[in-house]
């Protein structure tokens, strides 16, 4: 009896210990059990996913591989995908942010060049805007296609602040700084910030490079020119940050601020700041959480001017677009390159205009008016359109490996802990590859 | 299946009469077999992984390349590394600095048997019950310095700017996992104040000692072995800080609150620099397990002697 108790307990255990090891191991493999006739998609799991059903519905209708949509919601897709790329269950097709998202896979030589397909079929660059288009490009070869909207930056105002204290939309630097001169004598923080998010802070950084320095001095120090960092056009762009933050254009606490927590909108909806400089994103931020303000006081424009800076005006920074890359190990390249050809269709145009975002083809411009917003939408567009260069987030711009490191430099040279050289410094030893 | 295995009374199992045979006693390995092979797969393996991954460049795309020691030199090298070492004992310092008179207090205040501290002590046990990254996003709305309450109390928090400056971001993460973790070690004392013998407060008071004598002289003795078992979990808990630190500051301003546990997340997870964040790893193995020694042997663990003796 008792011998027969340890010989069940034997195999309860070793039963058990022999399922979770099995279960383990049996993590991966089920989706190859799915077949030879489909391409995997994935994408940033979040509100736009809807788009992308409906796209990836109509490519099956036609295909003979079928698409299959997988998600990843937001916060874990980076490190999800960058675990996955490299095995098994890789994707055929991904979402990212081209420029520094891809450049790590470029170098190891994961992604396929999309030139060939262009050279077959030139819509597949041709239809959509060279400055969003390019952002996908590494080293002169097209690595990906724009598959979502583009996020130009924008300096957001509350008008009925700006109109209290006599202040129009700054056409000038000189402009924006006799603005936040008229608002701090008003009683209100000039220009909110959440600096605690810190890439709220970098569009700062862009903006004013770009408009004094042009967008080459960045570029430059992409390609690896550590010089242009302590050029006299970098240390210009730096003491203009200086002269704003001490002109206390963004108060004292903007690093307790954050705008993902709704703190900095908040304050420039309820009249407690006059700008804010933030992507475009801000205009369904305040449509959700203050839809009256939205509809009445909240205003925007363009960036102000540099007098004797290299950048032209009309250049915008921001997020290009979100990008569809394939993986180069893919079995079924055609029905990749069939996929990204719907991503210029007035379907896919339609779809993402009535969910908000602002698609880069050349043919989004006759459905304008069935957007969400028109007149905003039309604003963003005429600007991307017209914009001779549009920077990349820096952020995205530069290696995943450089962030944090960019991040924490920005933030105490934004905030006076960190000099001017000492900035210099550490932007230099930044990784640029 | 017949267990006929029972525990006596002194804790030793022996078999019940009439049930001799084979595998009676001792369990054999089989028995830790289940909790061996999950130990050995979640703990022992990661961590030659992550020995072995130390003295390697990865990036989680290509395969790892053998890099020597230049992980090590590099970190050795990093400011950020260092000062995050220092931040990650100032925290636990703290920590344990501020939390242990306040529990001990409250603790032993909580074990009188009357009823209001019955209720209040189960009101104050309430943050315990939250999970520490809801509490951090909650003290983070409840400290933004335009909406939150120090905008109402300027005369306390100036311009509020307690994210924006080291002191301040460094005082609100004590702040936060004081009040999150000071109930649990409360529970402790409270447990251990309620099991000194009455006989000694009784004597004490036949002495003529007062409250606070009775308390220098009976209580706190009596709860030694209470506080090193808090004061380890105290140690243990501030060197694995981690999520207050991602949700609260995310170890800013600049790299002022960036205690090591996070800094090796942000190579790991932000940076992708798989080699560098296992070396701070096992940094971390090492010194953790340097700290919990010296506190072993400064502490007496290791020998802890029963405060019953005598009685």
């Amino acid at each position: 009896m008792k011998q027969r108790a340890r010989l069940s307990r034997t195999l309860v255990v070793g039963g058990a210990a022999l399922a979770l090891v099995l279960s383990l191991s049996g993590c991966g493999g089920d989706s190859d059990a799915a077949g030879d006739d489909t391409i995997h998609v994935l994408v940033y799991g979040d509100a736009a996913n809807k788009v992308e059903k409906e796209i990836v519905a109509t490519f099956n209708k036609t295909s003979k591989v079928k698409a299959v949509l997988d998600t990843i919601p937001g916060a874990d897709y980076q490190a999800k995908l960058q675990t996955i790329i490299n095995s098994k269950q890789a994707p055929d097709v991904f979402f990212n942010w081209g420029g520094g998202s891809i450049k790590p896979f470029v170098d190891a030589g994961l992604l396929l060049p999309l030139d060939p397909f262009i050279a077959k079929d030139p819509d597949l660059k041709a239809k959509f805007l060279p400055s969003v288009f390019n952002s996908a490009v590494v080293d002169g070869t097209s690595y990906g296609v724009p598959m979502r909207g583009t996020q130009p930056v924008l300096l957001f105002n509350n008008g009925k602040v700006l109109k209290k204290a006599g202040v129009e939309p700054p056409k000038t630097w000189d402009d924006l700084l006799a603005a936040v001169e008229a608002l701090k004598a008003d009683g209100v923080t000039p220009i909110a910030l959440g600096g605690g998010d810190r890439w709220p802070t970098l569009m700062w950084f862009e903006y004013l490079y770009d408009r004094i320095a042009g967008p080459e001095l960045f570029q430059k120090a992409l390609d690896g020119d550590q010089d242009a960092w302590a050029s006299p056009d970098s240390r210009k762009a730096l003491s203009s940050i200086r002269e704003l933050v001490d002109a206390g254009a963004f108060g004292t606490n903007f690093d307790s601020v954050k705008f993902t927590d709704q703190g900095s909108p908040t304050l420039l909806a309820t009249g407690r700041a006059g700008f804010e400089l933030m992507g475009s994103w801000e205009y369904s931020t305040q449509q959700d959480a203050h839809p009256e303000f939205a509809k009445s006081d909240l205003g925007y424009s363009t960036f102000p001017s540099v007098e004797g800076g290299k950048g032209d005006q009309a250049n915008v920074v921001g997020n290009t677009n979100n990008y569809y890359s394939v993986l180069k190990k893919t079995k079924h390249p055609q029905a990749a390159a069939e996929f990204l050809k719907l991503m210029y269709s007035d379907q896919f145009v339609k779809a993402q205009l009535a969910i908000g975002n602002l698609p880069t083809t050349t043919n989004t411009e006759g459905f304008l008016d069935a957007a969400a917003s028109p007149e905003f939408a039309k604003f963003q567009y005429d600007m991307v359109k017209a914009a001779p260069a549009f920077q990349l987030s820096w952020d995205q711009a530069y290696p995943q490996s450089a962030a944090t490191a960019m991040y924490q430099s920005l933030q105490q040279f934004f905030n006076g802990s960190m000099d001017e050289d000492a900035f210099i410094k550490a932007m230099q030893a930044l990784p640029t590859s | 299946m017949t267990r006929t295995a029972t525990p006596s009374a002194d804790g030793e199992t022996v078999e019940k009469p009439g049930s001799s045979g084979i595998g009676a006693g001792r369990p054999g390995f089989l028995w830790a077999a289940p909790a061996a092979v999950f130990f050995g797969l979640f703990a022992i393996v990661p961590l030659i992984m992550v020995a072995v991954l130390s003295f390697a460049s990865w990036d989680g795309l290509s395969d790892p390349e053998f890099a020597g020691l230049d992980n090590w030199r590099r970190l050795l090298d990093d400011p950020v590394m260092i000062k995050s070492l220092w931040l990650s004992v100032l925290l636990t310092v703290l920590g344990v600095a501020v939390q242990t008179p306040l529990s001990i207090l409250l603790g032993v205040w909580a074990a009188g048997h009357q009823r209001n501290r019955a209720v209040l002590s189960a009101i104050y046990f309430v943050p315990m019950l939250l999970s520490v990254a809801a509490v951090s996003v909650l003290w983070r709305a409840v400290l933004d310095p335009n909406l939150g309450v120090p905008a109402q109390a300027t005369w306390l928090f100036g311009d509020g700017n307690l994210f924006g400056t080291q002191a301040t971001a460094i005082g609100v993460l004590v702040f936060v996992s004081t009040w999150q973790f000071t109930p649990l070690h409360t529970l402790i004392y409270q447990g251990a104040a309620r099991a000194v013998p009455q006989v000694l407060y009784q004597a004490a008071q036949v002495d003529g000692a007062g409250t606070v004598r009775q308390f220098f002289h009976i209580t706190l003795p009596q709860l030694r072995n209470s506080i090193i078992t808090s004061m380890i979990l105290m140690v243990v808990g501030g060197l694995t800080t981690f999520d207050t630190v991602l949700i609260l500051t995310q170890g800013g301003p600049g790299s002022d609150t960036t205690i090591s546990a996070y800094y090796m997340y942000q190579k790991a997870f932000k940076s992708f620099d798989y080699g560098a964040a296992s070396t701070i790893a096992l940094l971390l193995v090492l010194v953790s397990t340097v700290i919990s020694l010296i506190v072993v042997r400064l502490s007496g663990y290791d020998r802890m002697r029963s405060t019953m003796e005598g009685l």
